[in-house]
């Protein structure tokens, strides 16, 4: 044990703290300051009580708690997911979308709110949506994962994602284009994603099955380790190839198409976060860069919600906007100062 | 005494009639051999021979189309990936740079297969790390962010990495490409002592044939599907074999010197170099290096000019050792030599056996030919030339060969 690496674990531990301190004070101003301020007593009084009857009660019960947790979950996943992918992939600019899963979920959905499919249902519900979203999320997943255990090498992986992303976007775009005027909007808004109108009991199915997830991917720290030097020493240092291929898809993808699921597809924090983590963290090791992006990706999550939220209201802006819009450029700056790569 | 022997000569792996290659293209066929512990062995062949294909193999990064693989005495198909890694590593030439890696963390990957489930590195992990470090004398570079670290220093800590991993075994694909000589050098050095000093046993493919012939004790040349030879390389490395295995031209090698020379197109002006004591390796290169049509004599057949006379592709009058120079040699080289622009004095030792040369002077300068002169003692002033020939007297290879192009 070297005093360098006492340092780096100092600092490591430093930022854990640092971040884990603003991520729970950016979930309490989230369920706190909205259209109805509520004051931190209040807060305190409400949750402690578990008034869920007076109008604050119901505000915070049902719309901002749900809403705030759902941000943190869906930062946190997306961004292990990115993480995942982009040591799987070693490639720098991968994200959870780049394996066609989003544009699986646009395809169903495109199909259930422009055609008028409705699955028997009379009218178009979030359910349907959701249900749709997920299907088609999790059918590319499938595609793609078949795929996995035939192919080779991890780049002609990434375009057959690329390639079943473009198939079900050239089918989404002839929907579109038959499509009546009225539902393209709502088409339109569900794209730009968004973490409103979740439930508790799918915010408690996300928290079961994504923690397990999450729990997984952790325990799989000291392979991904070994995939940052590739496949080949990977392989020669006892890795089993096939086997974490497929855990590390499989959990990418369904951390990922969980979010996408529900809140539509969320750009960037897939894409940003992993690398936010390691130039905070000063590290490529996975077993700090796991805990670091759930961390860091739900806190970022839930500062693009709260902004997203604040900045024009009583208009809410698209999550994305907010993410891609602050995001890029400070992991531009970011990537040119340290001059980061994969 | 047996056991001693049986330990020292334990066989560490064995390949029988394997074929390598992909589904569709057999790359090597019919491989036979065995490597002992502790043993440096050398594939040597072309681009595109196999080389590579057939590391992948050992490595069973790629299943051999037909045959077996014993590690250890145990078939390569049935070890498990972790009795692999640890019997096994590799060194490949893939680029690896992976952000926020530092020495120390990289080396430390090597231990992967005597980690626990997280990867927790013990004292002794640690300690074997450092070893590692200290086998390739890259203990300075053990904070340095790998993608900071020259091609040098990045193969010395691939290599430390490899040995991390404890294994019996280590394939390294072309470990010396992209180097300078210093680490080239110093590579193949650290890999002979992994041999000598750790028993490990090491497969390289290489392109240093010189090198690699001083350093291996078995080398394999690859080349048309095959391995066409193997064996040590005292037994193997001939001029014939290598030129045949790189279809060389304009080149040969030489085993005695352990090395390539280039040899001459022979079309330009002819000289006629007299020489021998090994006193004209450096004039002969510089004059082929030229373009001057080398002939040369009379030389001692175990003579270094007369290896580097022979690797050059220089038309040579020679003379089995320890023999005086016969008449009959003289006579020959005489002929020659009025066919001659000029003749060329390396200024060696005159004694009993190669007496014969003062004669090729004397015949040179009565015939009327240039004489130019590397000898710094008084050997030409004293008996006048005896006809139209002059003496040139020079200081160095060099400044009698920018002569020679002046005059001639």
């Amino acid at each position: 044990m070297t005093s360098e690496t006492i340092h780096l674990q100092k600092r490591q531990t430093f930022w854990f703290i640092v971040i884990l301190a603003v991520m729970a004070v950016t979930v309490a101003l989230n369920i706190m300051i909205g259209s109805v301020s509520i004051s931190f007593s209040d807060l305190s009084h409400i949750v402690s009580a578990h008034d869920t009857a007076s109008t604050e009660g119901f505000i915070i019960w049902n719309i901002r708690m749900p809403r705030a947790i759902a941000a943190v979950l869906g930062g946190a996943f997306l961004s292990v997911a990115g993480l995942l992918l982009q040591v799987f992939f070693r490639n720098p600019i991968v994200s959870p979308f780049i394996l066609g899963i989003t544009h699986g979920a646009t395809l169903m959905v495109s199909i259930v709110m422009l055609t008028g499919l409705t699955l028997g249902f009379s009218q178009i519900s979030p359910y349907i949506t959701t249900l749709a979203s997920f299907v088609g999320a999790y059918a590319v997943l499938a595609i793609v994962l078949v795929i996995a255990t035939r192919v080779k090498n991890g780049v002609t992986l990434l375009i057959v994602g690329l390639m079943m992303g473009y198939l079900c976007h050239a089918v989404t775009s002839m929907l579109l284009a038959f499509a009546e005027k009225e539902k393209i909007k709502g088409f339109v808004l569900w794209q730009l994603g968004s973490f409103s109108g979740f439930q508790w009991n799918e915010i408690q199915l996300m928290t079961i099955i994504g923690g397990l997830l999450l729990v997984l991917v952790y325990g799989l720290g000291k392979p991904l380790n070994a995939f940052l030097l590739g496949e080949d020493y990977a392989s020669s240092m006892g890795v089993n190839i096939r086997l974490f291929r497929i855990l590390i898809l499989l959990c990418a993808c369904a951390l990922a198409g969980m979010i996408t699921a529900v809140a539509g597809p969320v750009a960037f924090i897939g894409l940003a976060v992993p690398h936010m983590a390691r130039l905070c963290f000063n590290t490529s090791d996975n077993r700090i860069l796991v805990p670091g992006c759930v961390l860091l990706g739900g806190l970022i999550t839930s500062l693009c919600d709260f902004i997203a939220r604040m900045v024009f209201s009583p208009v809410e802006l698209p999550i994305s906007a907010i993410t891609a819009f602050f995001g890029a450029p400070i992991v531009l700056s970011l990537l040119l100062k340290r001059k980061v790569s994969i | 005494m047996n056991q001693v022997n049986s330990s020292v000569n334990q066989t560490v792996l064995q390949v029988d009639h394997l074929s390598v290659g992909y589904k569709d293209k057999t790359v090597l066929r019919e491989l036979s051999f065995q490597v002992e512990k502790g043993g440096f062995v050398s594939l040597l062949g072309p681009n595109g021979a196999g080389k590579t294909t057939l590391l992948r193999t050992l490595s069973r990064h790629l299943s051999p189309l037909y045959g077996t693989v014993l590690v250890d005495q145990a078939d390569l198909k049935k070890l498990t990936q972790k009795e692999l890694a640890k019997t096994m590593s590799v060194v490949l030439t893939e680029k690896v740079t992976p952000p926020f890696f530092r020495a120390w963390d990289f080396v430390a990957m090597g231990r992967y297969p005597h980690t626990g489930f997280m990867g927790k590195l013990t004292a002794s992990d640690e300690k074997a790390v450092m070893e590692a470090l200290a086998m390739v004398h890259a203990e300075n570079l053990l904070f340095r962010d790998i993608n900071t670290l020259s091609d040098g220093e990045r193969q010395k800590i691939l290599i430390a990495r490899a040995l991390a991993q404890d294994p019996a075994i280590i394939l390294l694909d072309e470990p010396t490409m992209h180097l300078d000589l210093k680490h080239r050098m110093e590579v193949m050095t650290i890999l002979q002592s992994l041999c000598r000093e750790k028993g490990i046993t090491v497969v390289a493919s290489l392109h240093d044939v010189d090198i690699a012939a001083k350093i291996s004790d078995k080398v394999a040349l690859v080349k048309d599907s095959q391995i066409i030879a193997w064996g040590e390389p005292e037994n193997v490395l001939s001029t014939d074999s290598v030129s045949a295995l790189y279809d060389f031209k304009g080149a040969s090698f030489n085993r005695y010197l352990g090395s390539i020379e280039i040899r001459g197109n022979g079309a330009g002006k002819p000289v006629f170099v007299v020489a021998g004591m090994s006193s004209a390796a450096i004039l002969y290169r510089l004059l082929s290096k030229r373009g001057f049509s080398i002939i040369t004599g009379i030389l001692h057949e175990n003579d270094l000019d007369f290896f580097v006379a022979e690797s050059i592709g220089a038309e040579n009058y020679s003379q089995p050792p320890m023999t005086s120079i016969t008449t009959e040699t003289i006579q020959k080289a005489k002929k020659r030599i009025a066919a001659c622009t000029c003749v060329i004095d390396t200024g060696f030792p005159l004694g009993d056996l190669n007496h014969g040369n003062a004669e090729l002077f004397k015949a040179a300068l009565e015939m009327g030919s240039p004489l130019y002169t590397l000898r710094k003692d008084d050997y030409f002033s004293q008996p006048a030339p005896a006809s139209g020939g002059c003496v040139f007297p020079c200081n160095s290879e060099s400044q009698l060969v920018s002569l020679l192009e002046q005059q001639l």
